[in-house]
């Protein structure tokens, strides 16, 4: 997206010219790919004349001027459908975008559609029974699964539909798809983004975050979005900083904490390899390396399980009672356990929360960052439903929220980038996790890896 | 506590009625097994050591 906007910027590339590629990539890769719900052709071209006529005007522009990109479909988008990926909202088209997509729109940046996740955003896997299920471009014979819930998100960016996308991350939406399609995905601190015109999971949980190939452009589109929005209470009024400043390529005399018990020890063997030659090198330029447990970790699972479920239902309850029937069968079931859960369950949850949040508050006081698998494992194959794990088999969803959820239950911002590759050619994500409202520095510490290593550019076969 | 019971599918109907949801019986076997796994789970932060913490209802708004 930086590139892009650059060369637009300086007239090197028509707005108009890159939206009809990415469009054209769209109509021939898309069918197969599943990525898009809805693909806005006519407004999206429309919006590239007009960005070149501004261009060609004189008038002052941004780094996003020109630059196409796509939500998922559970943002608000006026007068464009907004599906949340599921039956029951399929004709619901919206009168407001949501917030962030206002900002990326005064920000010049160009809407190509609406893209594919798991229904309702409740499921790791990424898989639709509506809409068809996404498939992972970098798996040319099986059908692999490309994550979610933003599964539409992280195929888009990989297999170059899209350069840049908004995913949601709930339990780890926008970094598990990161990680299974080999991509850079920033789940900011809860605060940071404003989640208004955001269709939600739950609302305590739910993080908003950009999508896109490298930590720069992550950091040029959290620019956009990030900051105090009075339509969503919980956003910071902390001033926005310039993250793109803090890409300085250096991390010598930074502190990184591997952890280690719950993630990169029981993760798949070459993902464990992977993650610890990633620490290797940020330690061969300079940062400090050591090791760190969490001893609250294990039970995130059962508390934010406990949590999400009561949240979700509160939100689907009418619907569960009046149309249960138009929801997949997956996403019914996990709505309907959350019928059982009591709150005497869920404040006891909380209590777990503010316990581990404070662990990891105390941990990243003698650090600067964390680091961790994003997700154990590679990409699973379609209904897969177990898998091996370094600490024996585990259930696939199980394992694919394993690394990510404890900071959607903590808030801390966290980002997932591509770190190596499996024997079979799958991406393999590394997690970088920070301090409250330091997504500078988590940006920092990606964007360094990415200049030391070319994971991140590496290209899928099928796009 | 509920938990160490078996839950049988009379028990998931009542309490689904409690909160308004009138599901089949076939509909409440099939995700018994997921709420028996969840509520033993459950339990068992009952007995962790959390002492005075107080549970999270404020999401580090600055």
């Amino acid at each position: 997206m930086a590139d892009l906007g650059r060369m637009i910027a300086t007239k090197q590339v028509s707005p108009v010219e890159v939206v009809r590629v990415h469009l054209d990539r769209i109509a021939a890769l898309d069918p197969k790919l599943r990525a898009f719900i809805t693909v806005c052709a006519d407004a999206a071209l429309e919006s590239g004349r007009a960005a070149e006529a501004d261009l060609m005007a004189g008038k002052a522009v941004g780094p996003l001027h020109g630059v196409p990109w796509a939500p998922k479909d559970l943002y608000s988008t006026k007068g464009i459908r907004t599906t949340g990926g599921s039956k029951i909202l399929a004709d619901s088209v919206p009168s407001d975008d949501a917030t962030v997509v206002a900002r990326l729109a005064r920000a010049g940046a160009i809407l190509l559609g609406k893209l594919n996740m798991h229904e309702f955003a409740y499921g790791p896997e990424g898989v639709n029974a509506h809409y068809g299920d996404t498939r992972n471009p970098w798996s040319a014979e099986a059908h692999r699964i490309a994550g979610g819930s933003s599964s539409g998100s992280g195929v888009a960016v990989a297999a170059g539909l899209a350069p840049g996308s908004l995913g949601s991350d709930t339990g780890g939406s926008i970094r598990i798809p990161a990680s299974l399609c080999g991509i850079t995905g920033l789940k900011p601190t809860y605060g940071r983004v404003s989640r208004a015109g955001g269709l939600p999971l739950a609302w305590s949980m739910d993080h908003v975050g950009p999508m896109a190939r490298s930590a720069r452009d992550c950091a040029l589109m959290l620019g956009a979005i990030a900051g105090y929005d009075p339509a969503d209470p919980t956003t910071s009024v902390l001033p926005v900083p310039d993250y793109g400043a803090a890409l300085t390529g250096d991390v010598r005399g930074l502190r990184v904490g591997l952890l280690r018990a719950h993630f990169t020890d029981v993760a798949a063997a070459d993902v464990r390899a992977a993650v610890e030659a990633a620490a290797k090198r940020l330690e061969q330029a300079g940062a400090v390396v050591d090791e760190v447990n969490l001893t609250q970790v294990t039970h995130v699972a059962t508390a934010s399980a406990a949590i999400v479920a009561s949240e979700a239902l509160a939100y689907h309850a009418p619907w569960m009672r009046s149309r249960p029937q138009d929801y997949q069968p997956d996403v019914r079931e996990r709505l309907r356990v959350g019928a059982f859960v009591n709150g005497a369950h869920y404040v006891r949850s909380q209590q777990i929360r503010a316990f581990l949040t404070r662990e990891i508050d105390e941990v990243l006081a003698r650090r600067d960052v964390l680091l961790a698998p994003a997700t154990p494992l590679a990409a699973p194959v379609l209904g897969e439903r177990e898998t091996m794990l370094g600490d024996g088999p585990s259930d696939v969803r199980a394992a694919l929220l394993r690394c990510t959820r404890p900071f959607n239950f903590s808030g801390h911002p966290a980002c997932a980038a591509p770190c190596g590759f499996t024997a079979g050619g799958l991406p393999i994500g590394l997690q970088v996790v920070g301090r409250p409202f330091d997504e500078a520095t988590v940006l920092r510490v990606v964007d360094a890896y990415q200049r030391l290593t070319d994971w991140h550019t590496r290209r899928p076969a099928a796009a | 506590m509920l938990a160490r019971m078996e839950i049988s599918v009379e028990s998931l109907r009542r309490a689904a009625a409690l909160g308004g949801f009138a599901w089949t019986d076939a509909e409440l076997e099939a995700i018994r097994p997921a709420v028996q796994r969840l509520l033993e789970s459950l339990e068992q932060l009952e007995h962790l050591p959390l002492g005075d913490v107080e549970p999270t209802t404020q999401y580090r708004v600055l």
